[in-house]
C-alpha cells in the first residue's frame, strides 16, 4: 500500500498525483494532513515506556500511523523553510516513533531501535519550495535507517512524474 | 561576555535533559565572568521573549536533542519564525542524542552548519554528545556521572566563544564503538538491557510489554 500525507495547503499536489498513480494501476492513500491537528512530539518516551506504541498526544496523528504500519510505501508532501522540511513535515517524522520499541539492535556498526512491526515502510519525499535538496537527500537516508527502511528518494513538485515512478 | 541560551527541547524543563546538561555547562562558563539568559522553546508563552533576545544578543548557544536525525518539530516551527540577522552575530549548538555514537550527529551537526547561513549568522561550532539517554533516570551523582563533563566544555566555550577546538571535538568520543564493545552490547541489549527497560517502564506505570502492538 502506498500511503501519501500532504502537509501542504495545496490539494491539487496531490490530485496529480492520484491521476498519475491511477495510470499506473495503483490507488494510494491519501491523508490530507493539512486540515488535521497534529501537534509536534513532545519528547515524553511515553511511546516506549509508559503506553507501548502509542503516542500520549491524543490527537490526529494517529490516523497516519494506524496507516504507516500497514504500508509499504509512505510519502511526505511537505513545505520547506531554512533549506529543510518546514515543521509540518517533520512533526511527521518525530511522530513515528512509536513504531519503533525501546529495545536497542546493533544495525552494521550503528545503534537502532528494535521495530515495533515486521513492516518496513520506505519514504519518499515531495517538496514545495527551495531547500538544500542534496542535504534533504542526505536526511532521508539517514531518517529511514531508523525505521529499517530505504529512502525513495526526494522530488520537487515539478519532480510529481518521477516520484509517481518510484511508487509501487 | 553574555550568551543567549535557547533550550531546544521540545521536553518540559521539568524532565529536559538538554535542560540538565545546560545546567552543567552554564556553571562552567560562567566561571570566568560570562553571564547568560535562558529561555525554553517547550514554553510557547516565551517565544516573544526569546525573539526579541535573538535579535539583541550577538552570542547565541542554542541546544537541542536530535530528533530524528535533525531538529525537533517545534524548534523547527521556533526558528521559522526568525527573520536573518545578517549584523556578525554568532551562534554555537549543544546537540545532543541517545544514541551513544558521534556519526549518529554527524548529519544534524551538517544542518546546524546551514541552519546558521540561513539565519544570516556565523557558525561558531557545534557540540556534539551521545550517550545522554539515561540523564533522565538518573539523579544525584549517576545523573552527574553524565552531565558533569559539560562543565568543562562550558570553560572551553567562555575561553573560545564557541566550540571550535580540539578539546570539543574529542568530546564526542568514538564516532563508532569498538568491535568487542558492540559484541558485548549486543549481549547486554537481549538480556539485562531489556530486564533494566522493562523495570524503569513499570516504575513508569507500563502494564504491557515494551513490544506491545496496540495497531495490530
Amino acid at each position: 500500500m502506498v500511503l501519501i500525507v500532504n502537509t501542504t495547503s495545496d490539494t491539487s499536489i496531490t490530485d496529480r498525483i492520484k491521476e498519475q498513480a491511477a495510470a499506473k494501476g495503483l490507488e494510494p492513500d491519501v491523508v490530507e494532513a493539512a486540515s488535521l491537528k497534529i501537534s509536534h512530539c513532545i519528547g515524553c518516551n511515553f511511546c516506549w515506556m509508559k503506553t507501548p506504541g502509542e503516542c500520549s498526544i491524543k490527537d490526529d496523528y494517529e490516523i497516519i500511523l494506524k496507516k504507516v504500519i500497514h504500508a509499504d510505501q509512505l510519502w511526505v508532501i511537505s513545505d520547506t523553510a531554512l533549506g529543510f522540511l518546514d515543521h509540518k513535515g517533520k512533526n511527521i517524522y518525530d511522530r513515528i516513533l512509536p513504531i519503533a520499541t525501546m529495545y536497542l539492535k546493533f544495525k552494521g556498526d550503528q545503534m537502532r531501535h528494535v521495530l515495533r512491526y515486521d513492516r518496513k515502510t520506505d519514504i519518499g519525499i515531495i517538496y514545495r519550495g527551495e531547500p538544500d535538496k542534496e542535504y534533504l537527500e542526505r536526511w532521508n537516508i539517514r531518517a529511514t535507517l531508523n525505521f529499517d527502511s530505504k529512502s525513495l528518494g526526494v522530488f520537487s513538485f515539478d519532480e510529481v512524474k518521477e516520484a509517481v515512478s518510484c511508487m509501487c | 561576555m553574555h550568551v543567549l541560551i535557547i533550550n531546544g527541547s521540545p521536553r518540559v524543563k521539568q524532565f529536559s535533559n538538554t535542560d540538565k546538561i545546560l545546567a552543567k555547562f552554564t556553571e562552567g562558563m560562567c566561571e570566568n565572568g560570562t553571564t547568560f539568559e535562558q529561555y525554553e522553546v517547550s514554553d510557547r508563552k516565551q517565544w516573544d521573549d526569546i525573539r526579541k533576545a535573538y535579535y539583541a544578543n550577538s552570542n547565541i548557544l542554542i541546544a537541542l536533542p536530535l530528533y530524528v536525525e535533525c531538529i525537533p518539530g517545534l524548534l523547527m516551527e521556533f526558528l521559522e519564525t526568525l527573520s536573518p540577522k545578517n549584523d556578525g552575530t554568532r551562534i554555537a549548538y549543544i546537540l545532543q542524542s541517545g544514541f551513544a555514537e558521534g556519526v549518529q550527529l554527524r548529519c544534524g551537526e551538517a544542518y546546524l552548519e546551514k541552519l546558521t547561513g540561513y539565519l544570516g549568522c556565523e557558525y561558531a561550532g557545534t557540540l556534539v554528545k551521545g550517550d545522554n539517554f539515561s540523564i533522565r533516570f538518573f539523579e544525584g551523582a549517576q545523573q552527574d556521572r553524565v552531565t558533569g563533563p559539560y562543565t568543562e566544555m562550558g570553560r572551553e566555550y567562555a575561553a573560545n566563544a564557541g566550540f571550535d577546538t580540539d578539546k570539543c571535538r574529542a568530546f564526542t568520543g568514538f564516532e563508532v564503538m569498538p568491535a568487542h564493545l558492540r559484541l558485548i552490547l549486543k549481549v547486554v541489549f537481549r538480556t539485562v538491557g531489556r530486564v533494566m527497560f522493562k523495570k524503569i517502564a513499570v516504575g513508569w506505570g507500563c502494564t504491557k510489554p515494551l513490544d506491545y502492538r496496540p495497531y495490530q
